[in-house]
């Protein structure tokens, strides 16, 4: 994982891991009773929109919810990212996605500066690209109201990778501000890899955007997702203390 | 589960025989068995003879059907012991065309002007299809081959209706439907009113998508508007269970899952929780049946709806008596058994059948009256059916029921069914 500060670009600040909220928190033993309450029988567990997890009710938990959408050439594993994400099996077969599909995942973090615990609640929106292309009311619709971006691209398809400038300005709007990362998939297939090293790093000092690394194990438990699921929150947590001139909990619900 | 079967499925344009896709059955055809395939159609087309079906004295079969004069499809069954009915293959075929119009509207599929194109969309179609090929988990499912709608019949229904049917008027829309593991626990009147393949095939859809939070999907309907396509929203308001509706162009999907999904449903969630529970063993859980019934599928004929009922016989049986199929195998043989009744004795003007084919007895053909009841022996279990004007029954007993017993438990499931829950 890298993160690099790029203040010449223009972009949202990026901000350093572990400046915000409390690094690998979910390895700490304090997080346990937080965490124990987005897993059923050893499995995540899939929220519905009327559910949340359940905190004993002498502890209050705020939750925060962010719209992400997930941007990307078709094939690249946006659903299979958000599956993953959510903690779901992932797809073994590659179906397209021919409309928006969106996945609901709670994450516990703790906040460094006042040692806060908030709930995220992350709305990943993900669409697949035909089907973008072939209704025109999709697009304004994933990108209503978001406050993130994931763009994919995929390690063993360099057009995915040579397609992120692209998928960057259609989404992007200059007067709004939006958290975006750039997520390299299929990362385990390394010994097929079609981008180098040397391009991401180009491409991030280039962009000022961070690129994450994801794929392979999924049995891993939350050590495999709680890089970037930490880094989003970071990011949308700052960004909201910066446009409400750092009054906290600028989105509760 | 066809797809075990060694059920394939091929997709070709009408007029040049291009392949566009095949699906299923994990050794593909050789592309010559697939040109002959064609060809044979096309010969007897030439001729003046519409070829439909052909059984090979090995017990595999061949159905084609050609849709809109512009794309052919070819179910092939493989498994060589007769048991893929010529009634499910044409049910696949059907079910097949439809997804595909659910998802690319008849427009495109009709008026095939670039087949690489269409190939390339034409995938987009595939998740729909395995699903028809591979039911999965659906195996108490039977939409596809009755194109009734399966439903679920749980308590508190008034208030589920009264929920939904604001709901719906509130996402701008006159099209609603709540379902239940999968199933249709109520809907709005003009959910109804659309054609029942169109329901089922929405049913079909929703399970898909049942992993993720929520959707907005482009539905073309293959009946009620197959060139403008409509928005499907769907929400999952609790794991199990979750609520769609047909919409215009708005509300947008961000609108509705903020706003009216939590206005509408919060105040429900005990009772969303509580139907869920209710309803995990049986889709029906009020109703009692003789023990020896294994399971049963009844259908209102009028509303084109299904309630298929696991029977609460369980598969541990004393030592001496006969062993009793498992649950999986229970719903296998009711979609033969019904397969067997509706082809044979309970024929309707709808139903695909080939009469004159000499292979089948010809029983039915000699008489002009249409059977009200028929039952069946087999080595696993005894089967009987009946029909009324309203309602038609499929009932799987244990082999320790007497056969004479079978007529009076069937009628009598029929009328307390109907009786304590006016389905």
């Amino acid at each position: 994982m890298e993160h690099e500060r790029d203040e010449s670009s223009g972009a949202p600040l990026l901000i350093p891991h572990g400046s915000v909220i409390v690094a690998d928190w979910h390895r700490c033993p304090d997080s346990k009773e937080y965490f124990s309450k987005i897993f059923q029988k050893k499995r995540r567990k899939t929220f519905g929109l009327l559910e949340a997890p359940a905190m004993p009710p002498q502890i209050h938990v705020d939750t925060v919810r962010y719209k992400v959408f997930l941007a990307g050439k078709s094939g690249v594993g946006k659903t299979a990212l958000a599956a993953r994400l959510g903690g779901s099996d992932i797809p073994t077969m590659h179906y397209e996605t021919t409309g928006i599909e969106t996945t609901a995942v709670f994450w516990p973090v703790k906040l460094k500066d006042n040692g806060q615990v908030l709930f995220f609640k992350f709305h990943f929106w993900d669409c697949g690209e035909n089907a973008l292309r072939r209704f025109d009311h999709l697009l304004p619709s994933c990108k209503e109201k978001m406050d993130a971006v994931l763009f994919l691209f995929c390690f063993t398809d360099h057009g995915s990778f040579e397609d992120l400038s692209n998928q960057i300005s259609r989404v992007s709007h200059p007067s709004h501000r939006i958290v975006k990362l750039v997520v390299g998939t299929k990362f385990d297939l390394f010994m097929h890899t079609d981008v180098t090293e040397r391009e991401i790093r180009t491409f991030q000092e280039t962009s000022g955007l961070p690129v994450f690394r994801v794929g392979g194990d999924v049995n891993a438990g939350l050590g495999e997702v709680a890089p970037l699921l930490n880094a989003l929150a970071e990011h949308l947590w700052h960004q909201d203390c910066v446009t409400a001139s750092c009054a906290p909990l600028s989105s509760q619900v | 589960m066809l797809q075990a079967e060694g059920v394939q499925l091929l997709c070709l344009t009408a007029s040049s025989g291009v392949p566009l896709f095949t699906r299923g059955s994990s050794k593909q055809l050789p592309f010559s068995v697939i040109g002959s395939l064609n060809g044979v159609h096309m010969f007897g087309g030439g001729q003046g003879v519409q070829l439909s079906c052909c059984e090979t004295d090995r017990g595999d079969r061949v159905v084609w059907r050609v849709f809109r004069e512009s794309v052919m499809l070819i179910a092939v069954s493989s498994s060589g012991d007769h048991t893929v009915t010529e009634l499910q293959l044409c049910r696949l075929l059907e079910n097949t065309w439809n997804c595909m119009v659910l998802v690319l509207g008849q427009e495109e599929l009709s008026n095939v002007r670039n087949v690489e194109r269409l190939k390339r969309d034409l995938r987009s179609c595939y998740r729909l299809i395995d699903r028809l090929l591979d039911r999965g988990e659906d195996e108490s499912v039977m939409g596809d081959l009755t194109h009734c709608a399966d439903c679920l019949l749980p308590q508190n229904t008034s208030l589920l209706q009264e929920a939904l049917d604001a709901f719906t008027q509130a996402s701008e829309s006159e099209f609603g439907c709540l379902l239940i593991r999968g199933r249709v626990a109520v809907a709005t009147e003009k959910w109804w009113r659309l054609v029942s393949q169109e329901v089922v095939l929405l049913s079909l859809l929703m399970r898909c998508l049942s992993g993720t939070t929520s959707c907005d999907y482009p539905v073309f309907l293959p009946v009620g508007s197959p060139t403008v396509a409509h928005r499907l929203l769907r929400f999952q308001l609790i794991q199990g269970v979750d609520v769609c509706t047909l919409c215009g162009p708005a509300p947008s999907l961000h609108h509705s899952e903020t706003e009216l999904v939590g206005r509408f449903w919060s105040p429900l969630m005990d009772i969303l929780h509580g139907c869920l529970e209710q309803t995990q063993h049986s889709p029906a859980p009020s109703i009692a049946l003789h023990p020896d019934i294994l399971a049963l599928l009844l259908i209102n004929r009028e509303s084109s709806r299904s309630l298929s009922l696991p029977g609460c016989h369980t598969t541990v049986t004393p030592q001496d008596a006969p062993p009793v199929p498992s649950t999986l195998r229970r719903w296998e043989l009711l979609r033969l058994f019904y397969t067997f009744a509706v082809t044979r004795y309970f024929t309707t003007g709808e139903m695909v059948t080939s009469q004159a084919d000499p292979l089948q007895e010809d029983f039915s053909q000699g008489f002009c009256h249409v059977p009200l009841h028929c039952y069946l022996v087999t080595e696993e279990c005894k089967c009987y059916g009946l029909q009324t004007p309203q309602h038609q029954l499929f009932l799987l007993a244990a082999l320790s029921m007497p056969t004479f017993a079978l007529r009076s438990v069937a009628t009598q499931t029929l009328t307390s069914i109907t009786a304590t829950t006016g389905f």
